[in-house]
């Protein structure tokens, strides 16, 4: 199993160079907001250099259980490579100040677009599929589950995530709260 | 797919307003969320602007000539669409997923081609669509079925197409049916003939009348047992015309998937293909030998049992019918509650399986972690939950059934009331009361069945409608006109080939290849680049979406697919050996073989020392509830099956993982012998499978990035050489542990 072109492979490691993702705190990363509205993020490498991202995507470690904490910044996907790298991930929103919180809020509310519903009018079974109107913070909506069993799922604190056919999710933070005839359409699902 | 929407009037007004008059309106699709809500905005594509218009107002206006790197980004319960004007990021808007993440797709492409000034012709796409065009509801998954829309006449037709051979049997069940509803209402006639004329006179009994009860004596024995004997036929035959329709429907289903293309196959889960042949077959098979007669039936039984109580006595016809509404409405409340509470029932009685089966596969798991407690108290409160909704649907069960079955007969006893108030008064006498009150229990019989019938009908017709989608798809990947059927010698040409399973997602991207007859090429790339699609596509399992492959100059869609697969040999990454002896497998690809043959191929195959090894020899069975084989001795069976029919074509898909240094020398033998002259595409993973071939193609995300023999590749020190490297770093780094 020799080959000829032998070199000295325990000790080649820029075949396996990747980028190291780092803690990011407000001593080595600054937020901004793009032209557009979007994020745009000046790095400081541990070595001095400092690299500015015209844009990144923040992503949640754990966008069920702890929201706030362990967000992963990352270079946006192209078509060409793929999801892009990531370049580090914040240990808690917290860390930074309120106006890089808040950017950072927006940009995470829009991704993880999930509205509470408050209360539910109708639940109609049809042919398979549950027909649903719901009332939630973003107002009135209608939409279509095919399988409630699997796609109502209830966490660990009693919150609600339902899915829908089209891949949207809706949460309910407390089933108790919602009113009775609400929580009757659906306490068959819980 | 529908690229070009209709927006409402007041979009359209702002759109016609805001655009220049030498724009081409090129495309319009909807998106579904700004800010925080979901709304129902457009997005229209002009040959130089993107236009956002929501409610009538425009929002942005974007020129393509200063954007690029569009894209459609998937978030978490919906997607955007981003794009960079001027080298800035933006995003243009927020959809929801399923409905148009194809669509956007599409116009991601489009937009790529409009800002380079290309792409003048709008572009349209094949993909169908998940949701109905007229309603808007979602079809019912994996088809092209909207419960709304659907049309019962339709459906009936074509039903009634396929009871072709079979309706003189259906016939016979009809008549019967009728002969014994007849019946039915002649027995009360005739005893109220027999009470009256004969049983309450009698005890002034004259003796002429005595023979004249022996006759309608006779006469109802007589009938009795004419109508249970027709009774016995109507059994009989619906049951064989019944069977005899289910199992052609049966056979017809599967040979139809048998003949569909791999590409609709694939869309449907094994789950749902056995489900179509298995369940919906019975539905449709029980709906039409037993719900449906029985539903004909009682709507034929009740009018003329209404007919007759209003010819005999309309005051008391109208007792008959007063509790008949408190009584289905409260069968109608009664069937809800008990059906909210069996699902409930359901879903917890599922989640103990799961959790029982869960627990029980990974028992290995628990035991390691010495979790069994909490394993234990898992599983007892799911079936404690389950224990104490089955305990409480019991004790509603049996405390309203029988209160609902007092309702239902509440007519009787206002008959028997009403009906005695008139005997005593001489208006009525026993035997006209008798016959009355058979007729009431007829249009009793059916009220607890009644409201399951539209259930019924709606799950006969969509399970119906399943088996019709299958039975009426024509498969992707047909044979031409005239498909040439002849001898292949081995030169491949691929042109410029793209192909994605989902049309807007290449997995393969402009390949081009020439390969003669003998050569044996490895394929290379990191998982998912498109190696087995690769392969997939010369064995014909789907057609390319763009350019061509031709095979000794022809194109492989001109051969019958038959012809064509019939001379290519497959030996896959995951060996599947069916039911059946060792012989029977080897044999799969050569029914005709002969043992001589089996034998010789299992030698080259280095697999014969070991099935001569085994007690029964070829004649082991193996497969599902067979002998269970090791990894190495399945490949080299499957080896063997690839050898006897002498295929000009070899597809070969190694295993990945790794076997002791014997059973790889082994096999590493098999498999050069069976190369050897044959133009043969491999997926290769060892390095020896590598050194050993032609040329190699490196694929990278769909593209080919790397073509040559393994020195020249090396020698580029690009992918191939990263890749070759890595297997040797894990290679030393084994030995160095060892």
């Amino acid at each position: 199993m020799v080959e000829d072109k032998e070199i000295d492979l325990l000790n080649d490691d820029d075949i396996f160079a990747r980028r190291i993702s780092v803690r990011l705190t407000p001593q080595n990363a600054k937020f901004t907001r793009s032209a557009n509205d979007l994020i745009s993020m000046e790095f400081t490498n541990s070595n001095g250099t400092v690299e500015f991202f015209e844009r990144v995507v923040p992503l949640r470690a754990f966008p069920i259980t702890d929201p706030d904490e362990y967000i992963a910044i990352r270079l946006p996907e192209t078509k060409k490579k793929g999801k892009g790298f990531e370049i580090g991930m914040i240990n808690s929103i917290s860390d930074f100040d309120e106006a890089t919180q808040k950017l950072i809020d927006e940009e995470l509310s829009r991704r993880y677009f999930t509205p509470d519903i408050k209360k539910i009018y109708s639940f109609k079974e049809k042919f398979g599929f549950y027909y649903c109107d719901v009332e939630t913070s973003s107002g009135k909506i209608s939409f279509v589950m095919n399988n409630p069993t699997s796609n109502i799922r209830t966490l660990e604190d009693n919150r609600v995530y339902i899915s829908d056919i089209d891949g949207n999710c809706f949460e309910i933070t407390d089933p108790n709260k919602l009113d009775k005839l609400s929580l009757k359409k659906i306490e068959i699902y819980l | 797919m529908k690229l070009m929407f209709e927006m409402p009037a007041e979009d359209e007004l702002k759109f016609s307003d805001s655009v220049g008059k030498d724009e081409k309106r090129m495309y319009c699709v909807p998106y579904n969320f700004e800010d925080d809500k979901q709304v129902n905005g457009y997005i229209c594509i002009t040959d130089k602007y993107i236009y956002k218009l929501l409610e009538g107002e425009l929002l942005a206006k974007y020129k393509l000539s200063e954007m690029n790197d569009f894209i459609a980004e998937s978030l978490y319960g919906s997607c955007g669409f981003y794009a960079k004007i001027n080298g800035e990021s933006i995003l243009i808007c927020r959809f929801i997923s399923g409905r148009n993440l194809p669509r956007y797709s599409v116009i991601v492409t489009a937009c790529e081609m409009l800002a380079k000034g290309e792409g003048k012709e709008a572009l349209t796409s094949n993909e169908p669509e998940r949701f109905c065009p007229k309603c808007g509801r979602p079809f019912v998954v994996h088809t092209k079925i909207c419960p709304f829309c659907q049309s019962k006449k339709d459906v009936y037709k074509k039903l009634w197409a396929m009871t072709k051979g079979l309706r003189l049997m259906m016939l016979f069940p009809l008549i019967a049916a009728i002969i014994s509803i007849i019946f039915r209402f002649i027995i009360p006639y005739i005893q109220r003939i027999a009470i009256d004329n004969y049983i309450i006179p009698a005890t002034g009994i004259q003796s002429g009348t005595f023979k004249g009860f022996i006759l309608i004596v006779v006469a109802i024995i007589t009938l009795d047992i004419v109508h249970r004997t027709i009774s016995v036929i109507q059994g009989r035959m619906a049951a064989v015309s019944g069977n005899r329709f289910v199992r052609m429907l049966r056979a017809l289903l599967f040979e139809k998937i048998q003949m569909l293309s791999m590409s609709s196959i694939q869309k449907k889960s094994t789950g749902d293909l056995m489900g179509r042949i298995n369940q919906d077959v019975a539905v449709v098979q029980s709906f039409i030998t037993s719900q449906m007669p029985s539903y004909v039936a009682m709507f034929f039984s009740f009018i003329l049992a209404l007919s007759l109580l209003i010819y005999l006595n309309p005051l008391m016809c109208l007792f008959v019918f007063i509790p008949l509404p408190l009584a289905i409405f409260c069968i109608l409340k009664f069937k809800n509650i008990m059906q909210r509470r069996n699902i409930r029932a359901w879903i917890l009685g599922q989640r103990t399986n799961r959790n029982l089966q869960d627990v029980l596969n990974g028992i290995r798991v628990v035991k390691a972690y010495g979790n069994e407690e909490d394993a234990v108290e898992k599983f007892v409160t799911c079936t404690k939950n389950q224990a104490k909704q089955d305990e409480s649907n019991a004790k509603t069960f049996d405390t309203f059934f029988p209160i609902i079955g007092f309702i239902i007969h509440l007519g009787k006893y206002f008959i028997i009331m009403y009906g005695n108030i008139l005997l005593f008064g001489g208006r009525m006498l026993v035997g006209e009361l008798s016959q009355f009150n058979s007729y009431a229990n007829i249009i009793y019989e059916p009220l607890l069945q009644i409201t399951s019938i539209p259930r019924n009908i709606s799950n006969f017709l969509t399970s119906l409608g399943k088996v019709l989608e299958i039975l009426e798809e024509e498969p992707d990947v047909a044979d031409c006109a005239m498909p040439i059927n002849q001898k292949i010698v081995g030169n491949i040409s691929i042109n410029h080939v793209t192909f994605g399973y989902d049309s807007y997602n290449p997995v393969l991207k402009d390949i081009s290849l020439n390969i003669k007859q003998g050569e044996m090429i490895g394929l290379v790339g990191h998982s998912g680049c498109g190696k087995t699609t690769l392969i997939n596509l010369l064995m014909r399992l789907y057609d390319a979406t763009e350019g061509e492959i031709l095979v000794d100059g022809i194109n492989i869609k001109d051969f019958a697919q038959n012809s064509l697969r019939s001379q290519i040999g497959v030996v896959l990454q995951e060996t599947h050996l069916f039911s059946g002896s060792i012989r029977d497998n080897i044999k799969y690809s050569s029914p005709h073989a002969t043992n001589a043959e089996v034998i010789n191929a299992a030698r080259e195959a280095n697999a014969h020392d070991f099935i001569i090894g085994l007690p029964e020899g070829y004649n082991t069975m193996v497969g599902e509830k067979g002998y269970s084989l090791s990894g190495g001795e399945r490949q080299r069976i499957a080896i063997a099956r690839a050898l006897i029919h002498n295929p000009k074509i070899l597809i070969l898909d190694e295993a990945t993982a790794a076997l002791d240094t014997e059973t790889e020398k082994l096999i590493q033998d098999a498999i050069n012998k069976v190369t050897a002259g044959r133009t043969t595409f491999a997926i290769a993973h060892r390095l020896s499978t590598l050194r050993n071939a032609d040329k190699l193609i490196v694929l990278d995300h769909g593209e080919l990035a790397e073509f040559g023999t393994h020195r020249e590749l090396l020698d580029r020190k690009g992918i191939y050489y990263k890749l070759v490297m890595a297997q040797k770093r894990a290679e030393l780094a084994k030995q160095n542990a060892v």
